[in-house]
């Protein structure tokens, strides 16, 4: 069964003081934000990406959607080598990766209704006009919202709501992968656990494919099939979340759970 | 379900301060003026009547009349349309330039931005009025002819001041397109394979039009000014054709000699227009401020 | 005496010709060196209760009614000139955005001896000792050299450390600390804790710790209240609290808070959204996504009961 996506030795180094004069006198530094990745993802993973800020994670996920050209290595999705791709090639690729981004505010756009994010989207995913408007519906149902949130604005819905949209608007590419940055690390507590349950069934419902980065470790406890821990670019540790999130190996690993408050410990200095 | 406090809509916003109801009234009142000329001036512009000449405001001529008989009401009501007419078509020069070049150099960015920002900076740097003076008497005044069409001599300054509209334009949509242009729900829609175009003019463009609105209104208050700048000196609406620059020139002989409605009116009128305008502008502002125009993040800003 | 007092405190502010409060009632009081964290979602007026003990309210935001009183004073009656004397010497606030909160015109370095020198009548060189030895306190390594530098010179923790070193410099008997590690990384936040338990030993300071994050405010925090709606729903110290959540929204609260601990999959929820200001019944905010409500809940507010040292505010709970 071939893997779905397939990472070798990706790497991303940026030039810093990249300005005429520091290139002619070869005065540039670089910053390598990712270096050395390897990943492979199969149809129906869940895979965390755990890390503090600056681990590259980021950087990443932007690789595998096709936002960012690897310095180095290859990116293989559904077996076709996209490292090089741009611009109309890459275009039916993308469509079938699709991002949730961390602020809801900000990944949807102010003046547009609901309706129109969502046909617009089925739209580009090559749905029938006339068809459009039940799709958008069968969206928002399947995100647990209905057809009275379809006129109305971003700044109408509430944060979880608005997430729930973004959810919507990627599941209308029908897409093999969805890649979610920090999802819900701007909402409030209830609500976090509200897209984390959407997110559990729409996996079990869907077979969704999942990259899902965040910085919260018990979340990516109960979401995620497979974990990596980034740290300074690289993999420092990766396997099952009961072996990283409970047996960890790498010193790495156990500082970031040794932050992590326990409630049943409630030291106090 | 959750749901949000709905705020005012702009317009209401806009005329519930002073200042925007005024400019509103105003802007409105040239409009007006300038549209229904044709009908409710009570007599022909440029028709000349020695008889009357001069005379100060009264039953037979509400606004007096000038030099040459011609009634000054009519005048002033004919002379709005040369005013906002090149006012409106140079704005919508720049906007038409001015926003294609912010918006592709924000988006875009790299050396296109450069270097599109670059002669925009240019451009700024000539002062509008003297250019505009110097080309025009190098062209020389005088109806243009474009294929069939004869347009008159404001056309000329209209596509002058349109040019020099387009860097303020340009510099306030570039402003606003690069912090749109990069943000996530732009890359939403590159990842699900939207075409810049559709982009740039349904996600780029219309979270930047509040700022470009605001300039634009102000500058046609400019643009008004110039027209009547340039006609005060000849350059621009070709006499006798009303226009209230002329009429502040035919008006210059009269002003010691006790004939003030000469000058009176067809200032009153320039004066008008352009704190109209600006009054119009400035409430524009306030009213499509973000925090202001939907309720719900002026509320959500304030709770926890 | 309490070191702070707050009762009955109304907060809102005007909107379409009506008064919308964010904070409906609010009650509670402070003893030197305690910690109380203050706990609830958006829209729980938790930070506008915060924001309104120290005056800092934005306007038309305004303390409708009620008491607030530092050491004995009545801060909600106090002239702006006296109430500035006492931002940062009696009692003081860090905020989430350390980078927000510190100007990025100025050197770290002034802007602490500023904060010293508004208060305290010193010379510039001992505000400057006083400067580094702040922020020496507070964990900053090389201080001498720190306060050359601008505010993005520094991490997002250290930016943190400096704004509790602003904070701390001349020495207030209570700290507000709203959110302040919410924007920074795991590693981080515990880091900020512990500083701010070392603090609170050192210098007696008492804390009211704002946060959603149920599980920090415990490593650090007495008591805690527990917010919704513009009320306080509980009050417990922390371990009765975690051990026994007598308010329905608390124990679902709990529940909700994804834990390693935890069985992977299972998740509590809270079905519905925080509720808004202005749109709410005249009985308990919670009512509406609460498991256990009776039909009292939606049409009177619940009275507030205490036992012993707990607080609930509830039909249901016993």
């Amino acid at each position: 069964m071939r893997p779905l996506l397939k990472l070798d030795g990706v790497g991303k180094t940026y030039r810093l003081d990249d300005r005429l004069l520091t290139r002619m006198t070869r005065r540039t530094r670089s910053l390598a934000a990712v270096s050395g990745v390897d990943l492979v993802l199969r149809r129906g993973d869940v895979l965390g990406v755990v890390g503090e800020s600056g681990c590259g994670k980021s950087t990443l996920a932007r690789m595998i959607l096709g936002m960012e050209t690897p310095s180095a290595g290859r990116i293989h999705f559904d077996g076709q080598d996209i490292t090089a791709l741009s611009g109309t090639a890459l275009i039916p690729i993308r469509k079938r990766m699709q991002m949730v981004f961390q602020d809801p505010g900000g990944s949807l756009n102010p003046r547009k209704t609901v309706r129109r994010v969502l046909t617009e989207s089925l739209g580009l995913a090559g749905v029938p006009s006339q068809e459009r408007a039940g799709a958008a519906i069968s969206l928002l149902e399947r995100v647990g919202l209905n057809a009275t949130q379809l006129d109305r604005y971003p700044h109408e819905l509430s944060g979880g709501q608005r997430q729930r949209v973004a959810i919507a608007r990627a599941l209308a590419m029908k897409p093999d992968l969805i890649v979610a940055d920090e999802p819900v690390s701007a909402l409030d507590v209830s609500l976090q656990a509200q897209i984390i349950r959407l997110l559990m069934r729409l996996r079990d419902e869907l077979g969704l494919t999942l990259i899902f980065i965040s910085h919260d470790l018990a979340l990516v406890h109960h979401l995620c099939s497979e974990v990596i821990v980034m740290q300074a670019g690289r993999i420092v540790e990766r396997g099952a979340p009961s072996d990283v999130l409970h047996r960890p190996t790498h010193a790495y690993t156990k500082l970031l759970l040794d932050a992590v408050p326990r409630v049943d410990v409630l030291a106090r200095p | 379900m959750s749901d949000t406090v709905r705020g005012p809509g702009t317009v209401s916003t806009l005329l519930r301060r002073p200042a925007g109801l005024i400019g509103a009234t105003l802007v409105a009142i040239v409009v007006l003026a300038a549209l229904l000329a044709p009908w409710i001036a009570p007599a022909d512009p440029v028709m000349v009547n020695l008889a009357v000449k001069l005379q100060p405001p009264g039953a037979a001529h509400w606004l007096g009349t000038d030099q040459t008989g011609r009634d000054l009401l009519s005048r002033i009501l004919w002379g709005a349309r040369p005013s906002l007419a090149v006012g409106l078509v140079a704005v919508l020069i720049g906007l038409v330039g001015g926003c294609g070049v912010g918006l592709t150099a924000g988006y875009y960015r790299g050396l296109w931005a450069q270097a599109s920002m670059r002669v925009m900076d240019g451009l700024t740097s000539i002062p509008l009025l003297i250019w505009a003076i110097a080309v025009i008497g190098i062209v020389g005044v005088g109806p243009v002819h474009i294929g069939s069409l004869t347009l008159p001599n404001e056309a000329k300054v209209a596509l002058l001041i349109g040019l020099f509209y387009m860097p303020p334009l340009a510099r306030v949509t570039y402003g606003s397109a690069l912090v749109e242009a990069a943000s996530d729900y732009v890359r939403a829609r590159q990842s699900q394979g939207a075409g810049d175009v559709a982009i740039l003019v349904g996600d780029v463009l219309p979270n930047c039009l509040s700022p470009v609105i605001v300039q634009a209104t102000l500058l046609v208050a400019v643009g008004i000014i110039v027209e009547a700048s340039l006609s005060f000196i000849g350059l621009g609406v070709e006499p006798p054709n009303p226009s209230w620059g002329t009429m502040l020139a035919d008006a210059r002989s009269f002003v010691f000699t006790g004939q003030w409605w000469m000058s009176v009116c067809p200032g009153a009128a320039i004066s008008a227009s352009v704190i109209g305008f600006n009054l119009l502008g400035d409430a524009l502002r306030d009213a499509l401020d973000p925090r202001r125009s939907h309720g719900a993040p002026a509320l959500s800003g304030l709770l926890g | 005496m309490p070191l702070l007092e707050v009762k009955d405190l109304h907060v809102g502010f005007p909107s379409h010709g009506r008064i919308l409060e964010v904070v409906r009632g609010v009650s509670f009081t402070l003893e030197p060196g305690e910690a109380l964290g203050l706990v609830g979602e958006s829209g729980s007026g938790k930070s506008q209760t915060a924001l309104s003990i120290l005056r800092l309210l934005k306007p038309p935001g305004r303390i409708l009614s009620g008491s607030v009183r530092f050491e004995g004073v009545e801060l909600t009656q106090l002239d702006d000139r006296a109430m500035s004397a006492l931002r940062g010497a009696g009692l003081s606030m860090v905020f989430q955005d350390a980078m927000a909160s510190l100007n990025p015109a100025f050197t770290i370095g002034t802007q602490i001896t500023d904060a010293i020198r508004a208060h305290r009548p010193v010379t510039r060189s001992t505000a400057r000792d006083l400067a580094v030895d702040a922020l020496t306190r507070v964990g900053i390594r090389e201080a001498g050299s720190r306060l050359a530098q601008y505010p993005h010179q520094f991490s997002g923790g250290m930016r943190q450390r400096a704004l509790i070193a602003m904070a701390i410099a001349c020495r207030p008997r209570l700290l507000v600390a709203d959110e302040p590690t919410t924007a920074l990384d795991v590693t981080v936040q515990a880091q900020i804790v512990r500083l701010l338990a070392e603090l609170r030993q050192e210098l007696g300071l008492a804390l009211l710790f704002i946060t959603h994050n149920l599980d920090l405010m415990a490593q650090i925090c007495d008591r805690a209240l527990v917010m919704y709606g513009g009320l306080v729903l509980e009050e417990a110290p922390v371990a009765a609290l975690f051990a026994t959540p007598h308010q329905p929204y608390t124990a679902a609260l709990m529940g909700c808070v994804p834990r390693l601990s935890d069985v992977p999959g299972q998740l509590g929820v809270i079905e519905g959204a925080p509720p808004i200001a202005g749109r709410m019944g005249p009985g308990c905010p919670f009512e509406p996504r609460c498991s256990q409500r009776i039909d009292r809940c939606v049409t009177e507010r619940p009275p507030e009961r205490r036992d012993g040292d707990r607080r609930v505010t509830c039909w249901v709970a016993a």
